[in-house]
């Protein structure tokens, strides 16, 4: 777990919950891309360690990061255990999950923090799904013209 | 084909993204009495798997009936059924569940237990079930995921 904590008031929490250290280092590079963040944390689900114990990891960094906005969770399988334990922590926590995170997604997160946490949620599905493009074909479409 | 399997997380990304397809599975069984009375959980567990697949939660001591009932709807069926530990299989299948070959995927380490793959670690309760199930004629197969080499060393 890689806490990255701040005194910011009130801003909308994001937690990484990924299989492995995925999460963790993908904050690494949204941080290269966007300098040093405020309030969010990578936790790394390892599958070889019971479910409640994980689950416990997970809640706990949800809880540390609400400043009363809510937390946004970006997981990266829709249907894993990451998944799966951070939608299970819905009933008891103000939290919204997003799967299928990817760099683009994570930076929007990160950017919009002080919106409402169900507006954050689809703007950062929206930069997620659009930051997949067959780069090449664009390119190579572009330079026929 | 059917897959009888152990695994600590039941439905989670192994199942979905390898084991549904290598099985071509039409059918998923979760047999866990926890499980079988928390309907959020179970709403949560199922979200991500195809509609084409049905999935269902019974009580371990269900079994037996929900594979029948399969079966004779069906005939010839492609499932996965899925326990969260080896007592629960072995209870299963001396209430009547019988299969050939259990697939152990998934039982975590705590305090106690030896270490016998990487994903598979037993407590010596573990280890008396899948010997007894062992002696009763049923092929044990320790793959966490189909394209793992099959490693039986018990």
């Amino acid at each position: 777990m890689v806490a990255k904590t701040g005194k910011k008031d009130g801003v909308i929490g994001v937690v990484l919950v990924t299989h492995g250290t995925f999460g963790e280092s993908l904050l690494q590079a949204a941080e290269m891309v966007m300098g040093p963040q405020v309030n969010c944390l990578a936790v790394g689900i390892d599958v070889q360690k019971g479910v409640d114990e994980a689950l416990e990891g997970v809640r706990k960094a949800i809880q540390s990061l609400e400043q009363g906005k809510g937390v946004l969770a970006l997981t990266d399988l829709f249907g894993g255990s990451p998944t799966t334990m951070s939608l299970s922590l819905m009933k008891a926590e103000n939290v919204e999950v997003i799967t299928g995170v990817n760099l683009p997604m994570l930076v929007a997160a990160l950017q919009g923090r002080t919106m409402k946490l169900h507006d954050l949620a689809e703007q950062a599905m929206v930069a997620g799904q659009q930051g997949i493009k067959v780069a090449g074909a664009m390119l190579r479409k572009k330079a026929k013209k | 084909m059917t897959l009888v399997r152990i695994d600590n997380r039941l439905i989670h990304g192994q199942i979905i993204e390898t084991w549904l397809p290598y099985t071509g599975a039409r059918t998923v069984i979760v047999a866990n009495d926890e499980l079988a009375h928390d309907i959020l959980q179970q709403k949560i567990m199922s979200l991500a798997i195809p509609q084409a697949v049905k999935s269902s939660f019974v009580t371990v001591d269900e079994v037996p009936e929900a594979v029948t009932k399969l079966s004779s709807n069906s005939g010839e069926y492609a499932a996965i059924i899925l326990f969260s530990n080896c007592s629960d299989a072995r209870r299963a299948f001396d209430s009547g569940f019988g299969f050939h070959v259990l697939n152990i995927g998934n039982v975590h380490y705590s305090p106690g237990k030896r270490q016998i793959s990487p994903s598979v670690a037993l407590s010596d309760e573990d280890e008396t079930c899948l010997r007894h199930l062992n002696k009763k004629g049923v092929e044990l197969d320790f793959r966490c995921v189909p394209n793992d080499p099959v490693q039986v060393r018990f």
